[in-house]
């Protein structure tokens, strides 16, 4: 840790990881804030995990603007930092006239933004690309993806750290001084300087908004809950599909995603809560999802369901005010050294960099900024085994025999992966900070099989006590200790 | 380089069922057999299975789960079975192909004849969607086992148990006798899913109270466990407004069932039974695959594993003769009737006796259980109690047989 | 006196209806062999039950032996014997059935291991 850094940016979401690779281009020292023990812990790994083409968001809106860039970019992005993807185009059912005339009316407004790839097609079309998803006609976007926003945040994290940027987990910001000059910006008892700042905050940005000396805004949580459903179902559905959007009900209304691993999300739903850290899943969801979702899915089954999980959305506006609010990416004269994120919710994701370098050309404004000439823009994620044809596998057992020690039996995660996960350049040690970054306890068994064995690697490789094992955060340990102390 | 090899006979786990099964047949004659195991030593689940009552029927003594698979290992090795452990099998096609992977590498071995023992998997939490937070200190019951027994690492101090299945109640023994509180075990239906004597040595002996008609309504705790909401359920199963209640604790053991671990045998194109979720298999044990034969909790979820190593011991015979030339059709269907869940086998070929298995669908006593064939009885057992939990056994005698009519299975209340 | 007791020598799990005075027995229905009626009368007198536990093991593969005890004990000492087991420790290599504590507390039982753990190799 540095006596000063020139800038702290405050949340290791895909913003906050964003914005450091980007300023990571330039000479500077940069600190990043993060309450958790991982990247990545709030809605940016909770959601559908979609590069949305930029037709849902109205013309002129920094939402639509950002949306469009990001999504152009990620090819390049996705190869520079070796993040798994697939372009998999979505479809945008309908039924009746009223779905025509919506469809419509989004493609048009998807042309103004700049959207590539997009057109009506009829009900063939649909069968062709998704037999088992009912509908009459749609708007086919070539251009919408799917990835992995845990990866995606990860490796944006790594390749930032790579290039300077400190990393400090665990690290919740609980008060911000300014002498005018410079922040101080304590976390407990412990404190972080520098003169320049970005608010990445997400969910907590309101609060940090207001740290800052600017009062305006408050945070709504909207919860939205996923279910996921099997590899079973995810042969089914190859392709992102989602009835054509109620303008009423705001969002995008219940959506079938594919993963990239197989499965499927359906989901959101759309709940105004009060606690911004209330994850809980409800049980009425399970019947709503099912019934929305089997209107242009039928086959769905309640046995194909594995798991479910919620995200909350950073609403800028409350249920009573409804409606729409863009991002807001501003530098503003009540705290001219610092960029202010807020309200960053989908297309969030698929905006990350353009949004990240919005905030850097803000803060240029006032900090002169050196381009760094050894900056690298590559990452080298973690190797897998699973998607390897026989003859690769056997190459990489040969190179690696922890490549032959099959740790995950229903994802096939081998040691190697395991390690590597464990060994991430972050240097983070939760259950869960591993289940992410390589895949165990994500399968059908959900760590039934596999979770013993990582517990185990992970204390021999970090020398941890039982007690100090974290599943996901801290104060959620996972053993005692020993069963035997004498 | 992919090392190809090829075998008469492969047997995928070595567990019990496996253990038993490769025995069997390599005393039939097919040396050229060899187990195929994903730990590091042979012996499956047992390993982990540290309290005893294993083997009463099978050898008048009660073992514990290693002692039990010791047994089998010794013989293993005595024989000089071949066996590799450390190998998991990630590929199986209908051609009976396996692709495992090694340390030492890949491995394809091209088998004449494929017995899958590969066990079972818990039912996790998600699969049962228990709202609420998701904090840690969920275990499923064999996860928690195989962390205190395998690995000396304890998990809680004072516990609540969902699903009174064996695991669960022999976990609750276990954790209250390594000082931990264990409050309530919870089964939602009205009556256990476990074995009667497991109610009396692991619940009642430690004054472990046993709510029926009661489930988990809600986890609450956002980073470790701290509260469970309970409630009573109704004949639907549906929790009852008004009947929630709150119980303190910092470990939920999950013993809600188990599943049949089928994804190899989905992959050779083995066709399964959605009640058992196991493969459809004949009298030979044989799936639908010729050549691929399943037993053990592969097959069909077992409570004793003194029956899993006579059943693995049946298909010995089968299996050489499938070798030597070809296993004769089992064109009669089995079927299960009233008062009775699936059996195994579904079909018989009406050649040789056979032994049905299956579970009564609820508990019962003075029961008479009657196979028919045609409208006339083929087969009769009476039995004073019957429960779900534990599995029962029907001889059917060749000679009852007559012609490819189906075989329905039927319980009867005798006054 | 009456008793409701769930009979655990085989899995039938005989529900077993006891009338007794003090230690005496005065009937037995619900079982269906003689067993049974032994195991009533036992659990008037002195129930008995086998305790399976985990021992330390130092230098071996694992880190836990597991073990039993050679025969049932007197159901009151149970958790007097799992103290016992407890506070051991035995070094490897343990070879399945070694005795590693002699009649337990005078109980009449051997704590026995029930596995074979080998040494770690250093």
């Amino acid at each position: 840790m540095k006596e000063r850094y020139d800038v702290i940016i405050i949340g290791a979401g895909v913003i906050g990881s964003a914005a450091a690779r980007e300023l990571s281009r330039y000479k500077l020292d940069i600190a990043v804030l993060e309450k958790m023990p991982d990247v990545c812990c709030g809605t940016s790994a909770r959601n559908s995990g979609v590069l949305h083409a930029g037709f849902n968001n109205r013309p002129g809106t920094k939402m639509a603007k950002y949306c469009v860039e990001g999504n152009a970019g990620f090819d390049r992005l996705a190869e520079e930092l070796d993040i798994p993807y697939k372009r998999t185009g979505k479809l945008v059912v309908g039924f009746n006239d009223d779905d025509r005339k919506a469809l419509e009316k989004l493609k048009a407004q998807g042309e103004a933004n700049g959207v590539p790839g997009l057109e009506m097609v009829d009900k063939a079309f649909i069968k062709e690309k998704l037999p088992f998803v009912e509908g009459e006609f749609a708007m086919w976007s070539a251009s919408t993806a799917i990835l992995n926003p845990f990866i995606y945040t990860v490796a944006l994290a790594e390749n930032a750290q790579k290039n300077g940027a400190e990393f400090f987990f665990d690290t919740e910001v609980t008060s911000i001084v300014d002498d005018g000059n410079m922040y101080t910006v304590n976390s407990g008892e412990r404190s972080f300087l520098a003169p320049y700042l970005i608010n990445c905050a997400g969910l907590g940005a309101d609060r940090i908004s207001r740290m800052l000396g600017i009062d305006e805004y408050t945070i709504y949580p909207c919860k939205g809950e996923y279910y996921v459903l099997d590899k079973r179902a995810g042969e089914m559905l190859t392709i992102p599909a989602y009835p054509v959007p109620n303008p009423k009900a705001g969002g995008l209304g219940i959506h079938i995603t594919p993963s990239l691993e197989g499965n499927v999300f359906i989901g959101p739903s759309n709940e105004y809560i009060d606690d911004p850290d209330d994850y809980a899943a409800e049980k009425d969801v399970m019947d709503m999802l099912l019934s929305d979702g089997g209107r242009i899915f039928p086959h769905i089954r309640r046995d194909h369901f594995i798991r479910n999980f919620t995200g909350i959305r950073p609403k800028l506006v409350s249920k009573e005010q409804g409606g729409f609010h863009d991002f807001v990416i501003e530098r503003r004269a009540e705290a001219p050294r610092a960029v202010n994120l807020m309200g960053i919710e989908s297309p969030g994701l698929t905006s990350a960099v353009p949004i990240a370098k919005e905030a850097v050309r803000l803060l240029q404004e006032v900090l002169p900024m050196e381009p760094d000439p050894t900056f690298d823009p590559y990452r080298k994620g973690i190797v897998t085994f699973r998607d390897k044809t026989p003859e690769e596998q056997a190459a990489l057992i040969e190179q690696d025999p922890d490549y032959g020690e099959i740790v995950c039996r229903c994802e096939t995660v081998t040691k190697a992966e395991v390690l590597q996960a464990i060994r991430n350049p972050l240097g983070v040690h939760t259950m869960t900070g591993v289940k992410y970054r390589c895949r165990t306890m994500m399968g059908r068994c959900q760590g039934g099989y596999c979770q013993m064995r990582v517990a185990a690697l992970l204390m021999e490789e970090t020398g941890m006590k039982p007690e100090e094992v974290r599943y996901n955060k801290t104060g959620a340990y996972v053993f005692t200790g020993k069963v035997r102390q004498i | 380089m992919i090392k190809k090899i090829h075998r008469r006979a492969v047997v995928i786990g070595g567990g019990p069922a496996g253990l038993a099964a490769a025995i069997a047949i390599h005393d039939k004659g097919v040396e050229d057999v060899m187990i195929l195991e994903r730990e590091p030593r042979l012996g499956g689940i047992l390993n982990q299975c540290i309290h005893d009552g294993f083997g009463l029927t099978r050898f008048g003594e009660a073992l514990s789960g290693p002692e039990y698979a010791g047994r089998f290992i010794d013989l293993v090795n005595e024989k000089h079975i071949e066996y590799l452990t450390d190998c998991m099998v990630i590929g199986l096609t209908p051609e009976k192909v396996i692709t495992a992977a090694t340390r030492e590498g890949l491995l394809e071995i091209s088998a004449d004849a494929v017995i899958l023992s590969m066990g079972c998997r818990e039912r996790p939490r998600g699969a049962m969607s228990i709202p609420g937070d998701r904090p840690s200190g969920v275990f499923t019951a064999g996860v928690a086992q195989a962390y205190i027994n395998k690995q000396d690492l304890m998990i809680g101090k004072r516990a609540v148990i969902l699903g009174s299945g064996d695991i669960g109640m022999i976990m609750a023994r276990r954790l209250t006798l390594e000082g931990a509180r264990v409050e309530a075990v919870f089964e939602i239906l009205p009556y256990p899913s476990g074995l009667p004597r497991n109610i009396e040595q692991c619940l009642n002996d430690f004054g472990i109270p046993l709510y029926l008609s009661h489930t988990v309504t809600r986890i609450n705790g956002r980073k470790r466990l701290e509260s469970v909401t309970v409630s009573e359920v109704g004949p639907d199963m549906k929790p009852i407004p008004g009947t929630e209640k709150i119980w303190p604790c910092d470990t939920l053991i999950l013993s809600v069932g188990l599943i049949p671990e089928n994804e190899l045998s989905l992959q050779a194109g083995v066709e399964l039974d959605p009640v058992t979720r196991g493969p459809v298999t004949d009298e030979n044990c044989q799936t639908s695959v010729p050549g691929i034969f399943a037993c053990g909790n592969v097959l069909q979820v077992h409570d004793l594993v003194d029956f899993v190593s006579l059943e693995a011991e049946s298909l010995a015979g089968p299996v050489k003769e499938y070798l030597d030339g070809g296993l004769p059709d089992c064109r009669i269907p089995v079927e299960a009737g009233n008062g009775v869940r699936y059996t195994v086998p579904r079909r018989i070929s009406g050649g040789k006796d056979v032994t049905l298995s299956f579970r009564p669908s609820s508990p019962m006593r003075e029961v008479c259980y009657e196979a028919f064939q045609d409208g006339r009885v083929v087969s009769r057992l009476r039995l004073k109690k019957a429960v779900p939990a534990v599995m029962v056994h029907m001889d059917i005698k060749a000679s009852e047989l007559r012609g490819e009519g189906p075989v329905k299975v039927v319980a009867r209340i005798e006054e | 006196m009456k008793s409701e007791y769930i009979c655990t020598v085989c899995p039938n799990g005989c529900e077993l209806s006891v009338e007794y005075e003090g230690e005496t027995m005065i009937s037995c229905t619900g079982n269906l062999c003689r067993r049974g009626f032994e195991y009533a009368k036992s659990m008037i007198t002195d129930p008995m039950r086998s305790v399976t536990s985990s021992v330390l093991v130092e230098g071996g593969v694992m880190p836990l032996v597991s073990v039993r005890t050679s025969a049932p004990v007197s159901k009151k000492r149970m958790f007097d014997v799992v103290d016992v087991v407890k506070s051991m420790k035995v070094k490897a290599p343990v070879v399945m059935g070694q005795v590693l504590c002699e009649n337990v507390l005078g109980l009449g039982a051997d704590i026995i291991a029930t596995r074979t753990v080998e040494a770690a190799e250093k």
